[in-house]
């Protein structure tokens, strides 16, 4: 899933180190899931938008639900 | 890059695979070395012959525990996946390999390589899963 994990995390100036130890979950989390090929939890899609400060829908680009506003 | 385990219970779990894996040795020496020299018969014998398979009881069920454990969701799937590999590896290998024993008399694969062809083909399956995440 499309997300703007990596332009977030630009803003604060985090690396995905820091930004793992933040969510208490491995680097390697973090990378799979801003490169978009591992799809969160709800339980940390939400931690995610609790860190940011936003919505869950403002991080995740949910394609579906753009493709179903478009018909 | 050598396999670094990443999160506490991945530690953990390493660390109990590993005293798993030296008491399976060390049980299937004398395990060897009993029947070897005592000949142990009835009951004595077949407590002597579960003793190798114990600490292998103990690996899986340790494994258990640590997807149960580990609270990394990313971690917990990437090991899911690649025991499902393993499993489903050693499952066709071994279906295939008693069709080929029944039909054509291929030599006899012993039950007690089974749970060492899962994990070689988990291991072989955690490469390709990391893969996928690289």
């Amino acid at each position: 899933m499309k997300n703007r994990i990596r332009v977030l995390r630009a803003e604060r100036d985090w690396s995905q180190a820091d930004l793992a130890l933040r969510l208490e979950v491995s680097r390697q989390s973090v990378n799979a899931i801003e490169t978009g090929k591992f799809d969160p939890s709800l339980p940390l899609a939400f931690k995610l938008a609790r860190l940011f400060e936003t919505t869950i829908e403002a991080i995740f680009d949910d394609e579906i639900a753009e493709d179903n506003r478009g018909l | 890059m050598p396999y670094c385990p990443t999160s506490p219970q991945e530690r953990r779990y390493v660390v109990h695979m590993l005293i798993a894996a030296a008491l399976c040795i060390l049980f299937s020496v004398v395990a060897a070395l009993g029947f070897r020299h005592a000949h142990p018969t009835g009951i004595l014998a077949y407590l002597l012959g579960t003793l190798p398979g114990l600490p292998i009881v103990g690996a899986l069920a340790a494994t258990g525990l640590y997807l149960h454990a580990e609270t990394d969701e990313f971690l917990r799937n990437v090991l899911i996946q690649s025991l499902l590999g393993g499993m489903g590896a050693t499952l066709a290998l071994t279906t295939v390999w008693g069709n080929l024993e029944d039909f054509v008399h291929a030599p006899h694969l012993g039950l007690t390589w089974i749970y060492p062809l899962f994990w070689a083909f988990s291991g072989i399956s955690y490469g390709f899963v990391r893969l996928r995440y690289k």
